[in-house]
């Protein structure tokens, strides 16, 4: 009752204006100390949880790529990918804030958070969408929703902790994250011509840039690539951990800065100011919720939900749709890391009972032979035919034909390991995207204010006018991927 | 005041700064030494110039031990030390589109309460983290690879946790300045980064 009783309480706290972590921290400590009915249990795990939360090797990757982008930025990487992005796509309809977006999604793949992503872009991008002719909301609209790109194309600070949390694979994550990144940019470049289509007087005309000029653009974009690939694709093809990918591309990423005249001294200071606040700031709300989830764990809140829900007999789509909703309402509010980290350890244990049928067996047992089959290994050939026949019509194979085949891994508890797997890594982009939706969504997305403060000549009502067609857009992507689970999977093999 | 709080800040984020560079620099080494160390024992070397790859290997090269341990004992003292400056600046997330239609004087009010509750909690920290390695410095627990004590990384932690605790001191004490003179005295809002 009294871990139920929390939640509204903590919400009454954050809305007060308390930092989230500092609400975090203090209704867990004092929960604890109800529950257990002095102070002793709290004060001696704090004896510890400080230095073991700030130590966490998995967590060490958020100032590193923190650190990261802002080199990025004082190697000229955003004004190089703007100038390419804009030598091909500007001489289009809304060309300009088509390049914008497009260079938003190339800064995102070197760049861990959304609000940096979208006030870096448009300090290179603002003043050439006005030189250009463009509406001032219409432009301030385009950045703070490519902004959100940053956090969704990896790498990405809230996907590390989304995955610290519910114990996943952040490689396989950031992989998953991938196609929806691109159905975003490709989702927000669509908004943007319908915008321009209604409202012709919102972009002007830019000059076709020349084919040399075009490869020139291009071949300036080399460090954004070679920091992309060898950081993501490293990590993926596991040639290093994702720590060791994020101490990477921070070095990379700093040579090319000083390679680029752009780090100095002075410079390298204030990167380091700008890390430790944003670094500070999300640890403590780490701290804060570390905090919390041990006073939840103790009223045995997460488990309850689970098995109400769980006992409920309401479709486990009815439920995802709801949590969903539940963070769209919230992600106007709250920033998304804050909100991550506040709710996921609830919501998690509830996702994980729930059965959305990912993974067959029939489709199990099917990329295990391929994979057999693949390794080269002597199969009787007419067991193999009746296998491949059956698997095609839609038949699980019984327990002895795997063993005789030598079909490894298509136990039940298998299957149901892929599937929970699966599901964490769906339900984590989801929530990811829903949460960015709302820094977008007027009257309260963060992202807008954060824009809008760049330009002040722009009334906030014109941003507002012109963000519907992204959230349109947004809400629209949102919907496909619900529907369609195996588009953010696609890239993991079973 | 605000000048001392202000440069004592940034020292220790420039600290944090300088220590996060070097584990950034160990952990490439550590990942260069390693992919050099299996290019050197791999078939091509092993044929093409044994001699060599064993004088190389012979010299060491492979990753570096322990890095793990200094990632995360450097890294606990990283995040300590960029505390204060987070703090002093106001950086901390919050939610304020319900409080700004509050009268200033409730502001005032909350803000200063706020902050009260920031310090102790601020104090609170550094104290049990005091205490945690004052267990570690009696237990003589060291780390499993390269068995440096423990409280070594503990006692580093200590020092940010305790300006920490200071800047949470100060900023309290403006708080309640400001309500009782019913003025502001600090930036009402510097501006989150993140």
């Amino acid at each position: 009752m009294i871990g139920l009783l929390s939640f509204p309480a903590l919400l009454i706290l954050i809305f007060l204006r308390v930092p989230i972590g500092l609400a975090m921290f203090v209704a867990g400590l004092v929960g604890m100390i109800i529950v257990t009915g002095d102070a002793t249990l709290p004060f001696a795990r704090l004896k510890a949880e400080t230095y073991s939360t700030f130590s966490n090797y998995s967590l060490s990757i958020v100032p590193m790529f923190l650190l990261m982008g802002h080199f990025a930025t004082l190697g000229g990487m955003s004004q190089a990918l703007f100038h390419a992005a804009s030598s091909f796509l500007g001489h289009r309809r809304g060309g300009v804030a088509m390049a914008s977006v497009g260079a938003c999604a190339g800064f995102g793949a070197i760049c861990g958070s959304s609000l940096a992503t979208a006030a870096t872009m448009s300090r290179v991008a603002l003043p050439e969408l006005k030189r250009y002719g463009y509406a001032g909301g219409f432009s301030t609209a385009t950045l703070a929703a490519g902004g959100t790109l940053g956090i969704l194309i990896p790498p990405s600070v809230v996907l590390v902790i989304y995955a610290i949390l519910t114990e996943q694979n952040i490689a396989k994550l950031f992989l998953a994250a991938f196609i929806p990144g691109i159905l975003a940019a490709a989702g927000y470049m669509i908004a943007i011509s319908v915008y321009v289509r209604l409202n012709p007087g919102s972009a002007g005309t830019r000059p076709r840039e020349p084919y040399s000029e075009r490869m020139r653009a291009l071949i300036a974009v080399w460090p954004v690539l070679l920091v992309f690939i060898s950081v993501v694709g490293g990590i993926y093809l596991g040639w290093f951990t994702p720590t060791e990918g994020a101490a990477v591309g921070a070095f990379g990423t700093g040579l090319i800065a000083w390679l680029a005249g752009g780090l100095n001294r002075a410079t390298m200071a204030e990167s380091f100011y700008v890390t430790a606040r944003a670094t500070a700031m999300i640890f403590f709300i780490v701290l804060g919720a570390a905090f919390y989830n041990g006073f939840l764990a103790l009223t045995q809140l997460p488990q309850e939900a689970a098995s109400w829900v769980g006992d409920s007999g309401y479709s486990p789509w009815v439920i995802l749709i709801v949590i969903l909703c539940f963070y769209l309402l919230l992600g106007c509010l709250m920033d998304s890391l804050s909100m991550i980290l506040l709710t996921i350890p609830i919501f998690w244990p509830v996702i994980q009972e729930l059965d959305f049928a990912l993974v067959s067996m029939v489709e199990l047992q099917t990329a295990r032979l391929d994979t057999l089959l693949a390794s080269g290994a002597e199969l009787p050939a007419v067991l193999l035919a009746d296998a491949q026949t059956m698997l095609a019509n839609g038949q699980e194979l019984s327990r002895e034909i795997t063993r005789e085949l030598g079909l490894r891994g298509v136990s039940d508890g298998v299957l149901n390991r892929i599937n929970i797997e699966r599901t964490a890594i769906w339900f984590g982009i989801l929530v990811l995207i829903v949460v960015e939706v709302g820094l977008i969504t007027p009257p309260v997305g963060m992202n807008l204010f954060v824009i809008n403060a760049m330009d002040r000549e722009t009334p906030m009502v014109e941003t507002y006018k012109a963000i519907l067609y992204f959230v349109a857009s947004d809400l629209v992507r949102v919907v496909i991927l619900v529907a369609f689970p195996v588009i953010t999977l696609m890239l993991l093999p079973i | 005041m605000q000048g001392f709080m202000e440069k004592l800040s940034r020292l220790f984020a420039l600290l944090g700064g300088i220590v996060l560079t070097v584990l950034i620099v160990i952990v490439c080494l550590s990942v260069l030494g390693r992919s050099l160390n299996s290019v050197l024992n791999g078939d091509m070397m092993q044929q093409a110039l044994p001699d060599l790859a064993n004088y190389l290997l012979a010299l060491g090269i492979g990753p570096i031990n322990g890095d793990f341990e200094l990632v995360e004992a450097g890294m606990a003292f990283a995040i300590f030390a960029f505390l204060p400056i987070c703090h002093l600046n106001g950086a901390h997330a919050s939610v304020d589109i319900f409080t700004q239609h509050l009268r200033l004087r409730m502001n005032r009010f909350l803000r200063m309460m706020i902050e009260f509750v920031f310090a102790a909690v601020l104090i609170i920290i550094a104290y049990q983290l005091f205490q945690g390695m004052l267990s570690k410095l009696n237990s003589g627990q060291t780390s499993f690879l390269i068995q440096f004590p423990v409280w070594w990384g503990y006692a580093l932690s200590v020092t940010g946790a305790i300006v920490a605790a200071i800047v949470g001191v100060y900023i309290a004490g403006l708080r309640v300045l400001e309500f009782s003179a019913n003025r502001d005295i600090l930036p009402v809002e510097m501006g989150a980064d993140h």
